[in-house]
Formats: C-alpha cells, sequence, structure tokens
C-alpha cells in the first residue's frame, strides 16, 4: 500500500495543529474583549468588498504597490488550485481537477500566474531593497524578506515539479503548461526523463506540500496575517459617521484605554491585520513635523503588547505591567508625547488598505489620560478656560458677540427672533481677532444676499469638537448640552457655521444626543445664493492670481465637503491650481484634535510651514484659499514665519466675492 | 488627621472692573468671579497633603453665589467634604471672614488650616496671621510646600536671593500657601459633572461679628499717569537720552 497519504495526512495534522495553535494565540484575546456592534447592514459590507479588495482602490493610490500587490493577490487567489491539487491528490489516489478543466485551462492559468507572481514578488524585493520608500521605516523587514521568499519556494517548487513530470512524460496537462514545459525541455537536455525525473518530481513534490505547510505555520506570527484578517477586517470596517466618535459605556468601570486587552474586538483585528505598509505613517502630519506618532508604530506596538501579554504571565485587567510601575499601556507601550502628537485628521484611516481605526484608538487612551489627570499644560489651560468660560480664549460669554460692533447692521437674536438660517459662529470665529474680519465679511455678504439669519450671542459655547477629540468626555457633554438647549430655544430652519470642527459636532456628534439639525458649512450657503443669483457672480477685484485650496479634514474628509468651495472658485471665475494633496488627500495644517492649544516642542517642521512650500511648489499660485478659522490663523502665521508674504497670500472663500 | 483648606471666591480680573455708584467698592453685579489662585494651590497642597497620609479635607467657603460650584469641584479635585458657612455676609473683609472661621472651624476641629496666601482683595495677606491669632494656634505664610510628620507640619518658605526655610510647626496650625509643591492637578470634565450631581454641601452657621473694621469711604480707578515719552533715534543717542533722563529724576548718580 502507497504510504503516501498516510504521511500526507500527518504531516498535514501536524502543521495545522501546530498553525492553528499560534492562531489560537494570537486570537485569544479576542474572545474575551468587549464587544462592538459590527454585523449591521451586511449587503453595505459586502458591497465595499469590491472597490477595496477587488478593485484594490486604496492599495493602487500608490501605483508601484498597488499593481504588485494586485499581481500577488490574484496569483494566489489562480494558485490555489494547485493547492488543491497537490494536497488532493496526495490524499486521496484518482484525485483530479481534470474533470473543470485542471489539465487544460486551469493548467495554463496556472503557468501564467506562477510567471505573474514571480515578477510581482521580484517586484516586491526591488522595492524593499532598492526603492526603500521612507513608509516602509520601522516595519519589520525580516518578516517581509522571509515572506517573499517562502512565496517564492511555493511557487518554484510547484513549477519544478509540474516540469519534471512532463520531463518523465507522465503529465497530461503538458500541453497547457508552456512554461513548466519549457523547464522540462531544458530539464530533459540536462539528463532528468524517464526514472529520474519522475524520482525527482516525487521529491519536489514533498517539498512543494512542506513549504506550503511551513508558510501556513509561520504566518499566525507574521504581518501576514493579514491574509485572513484583511477580508474580515474590511468587511467589518466602521460604516457609521465618520465624524461620531464612541460614546463610552456608562457601565464601563471607568472611561478611557488603559490597557490593550480593554480593546474591542474589532479594535484587536485592526492590530492584526496591519501589513506595516507604512501609509498611514506617510500620511500623518505629526509624523512628518518629527513628533514621536507614526500611526504604524502605534498599531505595532498595540499588538506587539497585546501578544505580549498572552504570553505573559496572568495578571488582572488594568493592573501594571510586570517590573515597572508605569501605568500598563499609556506610558509605557504608548508614550503621552505620541498621543498628545495627534492632531485627528483622519489622513492615516482613509489610506489604510485595510480600514484600520487609528483615530479612536487615541482617543480612547487620551480619555485615560485625562481622567487620570494627565494633560500637558496646554490642554489644561484650554481646558480649564472651557470649564469656566465655555470658551478657550478665556474670555466671558459677553464678549462673544463683540464682532458684530464693526458692523453697520444689527444681526437677529435667533434666541428672540425666528430665523431661517442660524450662524453658529464658533470660538475663533467670534474671539481670534484674525478671524473676526472674516466673520464680519460673511456677514456682509449674508445680509447683501437677503439671507434671514441669526445668531446665539452669549448662549453660544465651543460645540466641544476638539474637546471631545482631546478626551474629556464630560466636558463634551457639559458644553454640547448648554448648545443643545440654547438650540431648543430656538425657531430656525438651517443651521450654518463657518467652522468645520462646529460643523461636524453639530452634525455628526450631536445626533447621538437625539438632535436632528440640519447643518451645512457656509461654502455650501454661499454656493446656492450665487446659483440662486442672490450673489453676484464677480470676483473680487483687489484679488487677482491663481488659488490653490486647502481642505480642512473635518470640512473635506470628515464631511465630505469638497465640492462647494472648489464650485464658489469656478462660479467666480477663478483659475485653480490644486495641490497634490488635496481633498481625501490633503495634508492637515496642524491645528486639529487639540493641537492649537498646545506648544511646538519638538516639531521640526510646522504642517502649516510644509503645507504653504507646497503650494509655493506650484509656481503659479499666489492666492492660498481656506474655508476653515484655524486655517486661516495657521497659514497666516506659517506665512508670516517663512517670511513669503510677497509671494503667496492666505484669504478665506469669503473674501473672494466681490 | 483633619485638614481644612479655605476657598474663597475672587473677582475675575480678565473683565473689565468698574467702580460702583457710590464709589466706595467695585461694582460687583456685573462682575464674574473664580476662585482665588492662591486658595486653588492651598487646595492642591491639602490633597497632596490627603494622598500622603489618608487625611480628610475639607474644603470651606462662605455661602455666596457662585459657592456652591467651587466647592463641588474641590470635591472633585479630591477633598472629602465641601462646607459652605452662612453668616449673611457676602464679602467680608479677611478680619471678619477670619472671626466667621474661627467660630465655623470650632465645629469641624482641623489639625491643620490651608487658605491661599491673599487675595486681589487681601493683598497683605492677612487672613492666615488673623486666623492663627484668634485661634492661638502657629501660623506661616508664603509657604510654598508642606508635609505632615508626626504631630508637626513641615513647611518651605522660599525668600529673596534664592534662600529658603524649612519650619516645622506643631499642629493644629494655620498655614497661608503660595504655591503648592505641583501645579494645581487637572480635573476632567467627568469628574466634574459628577461632582456636581454627587456632593452634598453641608451648611454651618456662624453669627461672629467682626466688630468695627472700618468702611471704605472711596475708590476709584488709578488716575492716569502723564504718559510715555518716545525717545527714537541712533542706539548711542538713545542711550544717552536715556541716561540724562535718569540722571534728571535722580535715579542714577550723575557726575
Ligand atoms: S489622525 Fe492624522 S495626526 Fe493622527 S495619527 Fe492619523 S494621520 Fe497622524
Ligand atoms: S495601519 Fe494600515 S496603512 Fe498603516 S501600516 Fe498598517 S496597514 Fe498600512
Amino acid at each position: 500500500m502507497d504510504s503516501k497519504p498516510l504521511v500526507l495526512a500527518a504531516l498535514m495534522v501536524l502543521a495545522a495543529s501546530f498553525a492553528s495553535y499560534r492562531f489560537f494565540l494570537r486570537l485569544r484575546p479576542m474572545f474575551s474583549a468587549p464587544g462592538i456592534d459590527r454585523l449591521d447592514h451586511i449587503g453595505e459590507r459586502l458591497w465595499g468588498l469590491v472597490p477595496n479588495v477587488l478593485l484594490h482602490r486604496r492599495l493602487l493610490m500608490i501605483r508601484y504597490s498597488g499593481i504588485l500587490h494586485a499581481m500577488i493577490f490574484s496569483s494566489f487567489i489562480v494558485l490555489f488550485t494547485a493547492i488543491i491539487q497537490a494536497f488532493g491528490s496526495g490524499l486521496i489516489p484518482g484525485f483530479s481537477l481534470a474533470p473543470v478543466g485542471g489539465n487544460s485551462v486551469i493548467a495554463l492559468l496556472q503557468d501564467v500566474f506562477a510567471v505573474v507572481i514571480l515578477v510581482g514578488v521580484g517586484m516586491a524585493f526591488y522595492n524593499r531593497f532598492v526603492i526603500k520608500p521612507a513608509r516602509f521605516k520601522g516595519s519589520n523587514n525580516k518578516d517581509a524578506t522571509i515572506i517573499l521568499l517562502l512565496i517564492t519556494s511555493v511557487v518554484v517548487s510547484m513549477l519544478l515539479e509540474f516540469a519534471f513530470h512532463i520531463a518523465a512524460g507522465n503529465e497530461p496537462s503538458a500541453a497547457w503548461r508552456p512554461l513548466s514545459s519549457a523547464i522540462a525541455k531544458l530539464l530533459v537536455a540536462l539528463g532528468f526523463d524517464g526514472e529520474r525525473a519522475a524520482e525527482a518530481a516525487h521529491i519536489l513534490y514533498w517539498v512543494h506540500v512542506s513549504v506550503i505547510l511551513g508558510f501556513l505555520t509561520y504566518i499566525p506570527g507574521s504581518k501576514h496575517l493579514h491574509m485572513f484578517a484583511a477580508i474580515p477586517n474590511i468587511f467589518l470596517r466602521n460604516i457609521g459617521p465618520k465624524g461620531q466618535s464612541r460614546t463610552p459605556d456608562p457601565k464601563a468601570a471607568h472611561i478611557g484605554l488603559s490597557d490593550v486587552r480593554e480593546l474591542d474586538w474589532k479594535g484587536m483585528l485592526d492590530l492584526y491585520s496591519c501589513t506595516e505598509c507604512g501609509r498611514c505613517q506617510a500620511a500623518c502630519p505629526a509624523y512628518a513635523a518629527g513628533l514621536p506618532l507614526s500611526p504604524k508604530i502605534l498599531i505595532m506596538n498595540l499588538r506587539d503588547a497585546l501578544i505580549g501579554e498572552e504570553t505573559a504571565p496572568a495578571r488582572p485587567a488594568g493592573a501594571p505591567a510586570a517590573g515597572s510601575n508605569l501605568e500598563a499601556l499609556v506610558g509605557s507601550v504608548i508614550s503621552e508625547q505620541t498621543l498628545w502628537a495627534c492632531t485627528t485628521c483622519r489622513a492615516c484611516m482613509d489610506v489604510c488598505p485595510l480600514h484600520i481605526e487609528h483615530v479612536p484608538k487615541i482617543v480612547d487612551m487620551r480619555r485615560h489620560m485625562v481622567e487620570a489627570g494627565h494633560v500637558t499644560p496646554g490642554i489644561q489651560d484650554a481646558m480649564a478656560s472651557f470649564q469656566q468660560y465655555g470658551n478657550s480664549f478665556k474670555k466671558p460669554a459677553r464678549m462673544r458677540a463683540k464682532w458684530t460692533s464693526g458692523l453697520d447692521f444689527k444681526i437677529k437674536d435667533a434666541r428672540k427672533e425666528e430665523v431661517d438660517i442660524l450662524w453658529f459662529v464658533g470660538d475663533y470665529a467670534s474671539y481670534d481677532p484674525r478671524v473676526q474680519r472674516i466673520t464680519q465679511t460673511v456677514a456682509r455678504l449674508l445680509r447683501k444676499a437677503g439671507v434671514d439669519f441669526g445668531i446665539l450671542y452669549d448662549a453660544e459655547q465651543n460645540s466641544g469638537n476638539d474637546v471631545r477629540r482631546v478626551g474629556d468626555e464630560g466636558l463634551f457633554q457639559t458644553l454640547s448640552e448648554h448648545n443643545i438647549e440654547a438650540l431648543a430655544g430656538c425657531s430656525f430652519k438651517r443651521i450654518m457655521t463657518t467652522d468645520p470642527h462646529s460643523l461636524n459636532a453639530l452634525r455628526q456628534e450631536y445626533p447621538a444626543q437625539g438632535t436632528s439639525y440640519e447643518v451645512i458649512h457656509y461654502t455650501q450657503l454661499l454656493l446656492e445664493l450665487l446659483r440662486e443669483g442672490r450673489i453676484e457672480k464677480a470676483a473680487n477685484g483687489k484679488v487677482t492670481g491663481v488659488v490653490t485650496y486647502h481642505d480642512p479634514c473635518y470640512l473635506g474628509r470628515y464631511n465630505n465637503g469638497f465640492e462647494p468651495p472648489r464650485q464658489i472658485f469656478a462660479e467666480l471665475g477663478y483659475q485653480l491650481h490644486e495641490m497634490g494633496r488635496c481633498r481625501e488627500n490633503s495634508f492637515c495644517c496642524g491645528a486639529g484634535g487639540g493641537r492649537i492649544w498646545q506648544d511646538d516642542t519638538g516639531v521640526t517642521e510646522r504642517p502649516s510651514e510644509n503645507r504653504i512650500r507646497e503650494a509655493l511648489a506650484l509656481g503659479d499660485a499666489t492666492i492660498f484659499a481656506v474655508a476653515c478659522p484655524k486655517d486661516l490663523v495657521m497659514y497666516t502665521a506659517a506665512v508670516q514665519s517663512l517670511a513669503v508674504e510677497d509671494k503667496i497670500q492666505v484669504k478665506d472663500i469669503a473674501e473672494l466675492f466681490a | 488627621m483633619h485638614i481644612v483648606t479655605v476657598v474663597r471666591l475672587v473677582p475675575d480680573l480678565l473683565e473689565e472692573i468698574q467702580v460702583n455708584e457710590q464709589g466706595t467698592d467695585i461694582d460687583r453685579e456685573w462682575i464674574g468671579v473664580k476662585l482665588c489662585e492662591f486658595d486653588d494651590h492651598a487646595l492642591e497642597e491639602s490633597v497632596l497633603i490627603k494622598e500622603a497620609t489618608g487625611a480628610t479635607v475639607t474644603a470651606v467657603g462662605i455661602a455666596v453665589e457662585g459657592m456652591d460650584r467651587v466647592l463641588q469641584s474641590a470635591v472633585a479635585r479630591g477633598a472629602d467634604r465641601a462646607v459652605k458657612i452662612d453668616c449673611g455676609e457676602a464679602n467680608p473683609d479677611s478680619r471678619a471672614l477670619a472671626k466667621l472661621l474661627c467660630e465655623a472651624l470650632a465645629q469641624l476641629k482641623p489639625d491643620l488650616i490651608l487658605a491661599g496666601v491673599q487675595t486681589p482683595e487681601d493683598l497683605f495677606g492677612q487672613l492666615v496671621p488673623f486666623l492663627g491669632a484668634l485661634m492661638g494656634r502657629p501660623h506661616a505664610s508664603g509657604v510654598t510646600g508642606a508635609q505632615v510628620e508626626g504631630n508637626a507640619v513641615v513647611i518651605q518658605q522660599e525668600y529673596g536671593a534664592g534662600r529658603a526655610a524649612r519650619l516645622k510647626l506643631a499642629l493644629p496650625a494655620v498655614l497661608g500657601v503660595q504655591s503648592a509643591s505641583q501645579p494645581p492637578r487637572y480635573v476632567s470634565g467627568t469628574k466634574l459633572r459628577q461632582a456636581i450631581q454627587g456632593t452634598k454641601i453641608e451648611t454651618l452657621s456662624a453669627a461672629a461679628s467682626a466688630g468695627n473694621n472700618g468702611a471704605v469711604k472711596e475708590m476709584r480707578r488709578p488716575s492716569r499717569g502723564q504718559g510715555a515719552e518716545m525717545i527714537d533715534g541712533e542706539a548711542e543717542a538713545v542711550a544717552g537720552k536715556i541716561f540724562d533722563a535718569l540722571v534728571a529724576r535722580g535715579l542714577v548718580g550723575g557726575k
């Protein structure tokens, strides 16, 4: 009796048990992890696999890597048939894929894709060792190399096995295997034919299956776990509102993430899915600024900590790690400076091919720091000001509408009169002297267009958007409740704001507390007015030149407000020259997520200055248009510190109207 | 060990201060109030001692508008009890406050009393010495750190020119805190909300009259100076003019 099936079965059982054990070690924490609802809207989730998996949409944003990945990925699917064939025929004598084309079409495909995958792997080697993109910095190069070598071995052993079979003259699919046949010719020329070839084929069979089984056992400990985790992770992605933070579980013992084992199971799956591709790192403004934050390394560190937890002796969740008197997670695995560096710009999440969610994890760890009283002096100062005055400017509420005294008309008090548009002005637009001028310009434009609008005067407080991202949930609740109560006493049709941060809070955060306002950005309202002919379609005669436009994170990535600003430029007749990093790829000014209240310690290049340099490199843009009060402040300062006022001017969109 | 930390509300100087119609006080009708910064440090130091020794901290203030909120935030910061003194007076001066506190403290029996070293309305920092004298207990002001050791408290005081002192006072004692050993901690909005919802504020009444403290006859804004003289020109010429001006005012030696 042929012992092949028994030996193979034994090998398979051995490898499968070892691999399962390794998988189990990795996945064990997920079984006891807190829950999160990610099985709703199955149809939408499945549909999302088309662009994200089949079409490689995000991967192809870096063309070279996207193509090589597509080559390897598609080959894996095709060559899986060869794996079935190898194990099937080994276990069940007489097993063959011939009835479904195993000796014809499938054979041809296998040969063709063997070439495709080898070229893809070659490109990957070239990428890793010759091109060496900066985004790989910090990734595990050894692991990646081992994987590439393993793939090469699987494919080469497969090809050689077929070639030896052909050389031995007993391969029924020979006519459909051009590459294997060519190799076979060479082998015959080298003296491998008949018995010798058949013997070699036999040896290569065992090499081939051993390499495959070795690969299987290697994967669980490798970043190539993504081969199994990626599709589920993309399927289980967040499809809820992008700008809505997670509300902490009121039943939880404490607020925030203090131990990696408190991550929900999807958060853990995120960690296992990361391929260390570094796209997030390359997009991160904090990383570019020289701050100690790389979203990739953050995910890798969390993953390693989670794996380390599983192999370390048991200790109760939340207890400090052995041998350290630091906190288990924040302060040891992830440093406080790392967490405070994030602008919550979402660039990392929008480029990650695996839809890994970095920002919620960062905010959750910040919540833990905030509750423990560990904040930077700048944050403490700003938060104390919010607690006392409802704004970060340490200004009394009565001063909030002081900017209106520069107008020659009175703005309706929305608390007393019905209005069409309730203008939620926001802190920077109200209090910052550099922005007040723009706020007045917007008021005059609305007045000229005959818009029926009003403001909340001193009843408005900061929307709490950035407070929530700093991690102070309680303060966010206090601010939002205050605003919701003030708005409840008013009668209006829509809320308008110039501030993308307020827009996000009112549109995406507040509904979790039962509100349902229609909230629009002023760019949308101004566009409507232009199109209705209520504002003149004329450019400001004093502003001439080519415009480039910066997409604010909270208008663009978070609220999909990419079009109205661009349509305004077109309607007004300005020529727009886009920067390379625009729309979803916009580069944060560096002010979001509470960064604006912190100093520049550790910053080697301010993101805002990096951005102005990008605009200058366009060559012809002389107007740097913005649509966010914080951007006006950040970029005006950047232009001044680069001393390029004569080359480029920062203008709010409202200033571009006649 | 029981620590009482005194909290006082002071005008928020971020806002424009007006003199009232009678010209006897600032106009308190429209002015915002906030916790005195030095009291804030005293509170922090109290909580630090509590963390080191397991003491109980009671925050005490006069029952005026806004005091509840301050007492609640003191609890959020780590105080265990919040007590307000109902005395019918809205803005007692330091001498009157010392008498009121002395009367109320008899019921609280503290081992250590901390208060800010001064307030914008008590620039000479009289509360602590008055209180020490009335209670017949040792007191010290300008404290920049305090540790309890057995039945005594060891304090740090800083003087000018880099000199500092460590003093030991027998308990009970009264301390005027200039700055805590660490900057006042951050209290999250969540803790604040919990304290606002969960703090039970106790009320004590005190009736002590301060006697005749004297009354303010007139208060007015400081009169403006003569305006600045702008000197421009070459650096050397400017230096010469500054020198001449200083000599003319007798501020430097002349020839
Ligand atoms: S949100 Fe922005 S700043 Fe924060 S880690 Fe992601 S890319 Fe970096
Ligand atoms: S988190 Fe996503 S983008 Fe970043 S390295 Fe991992 S897979 Fe790549």
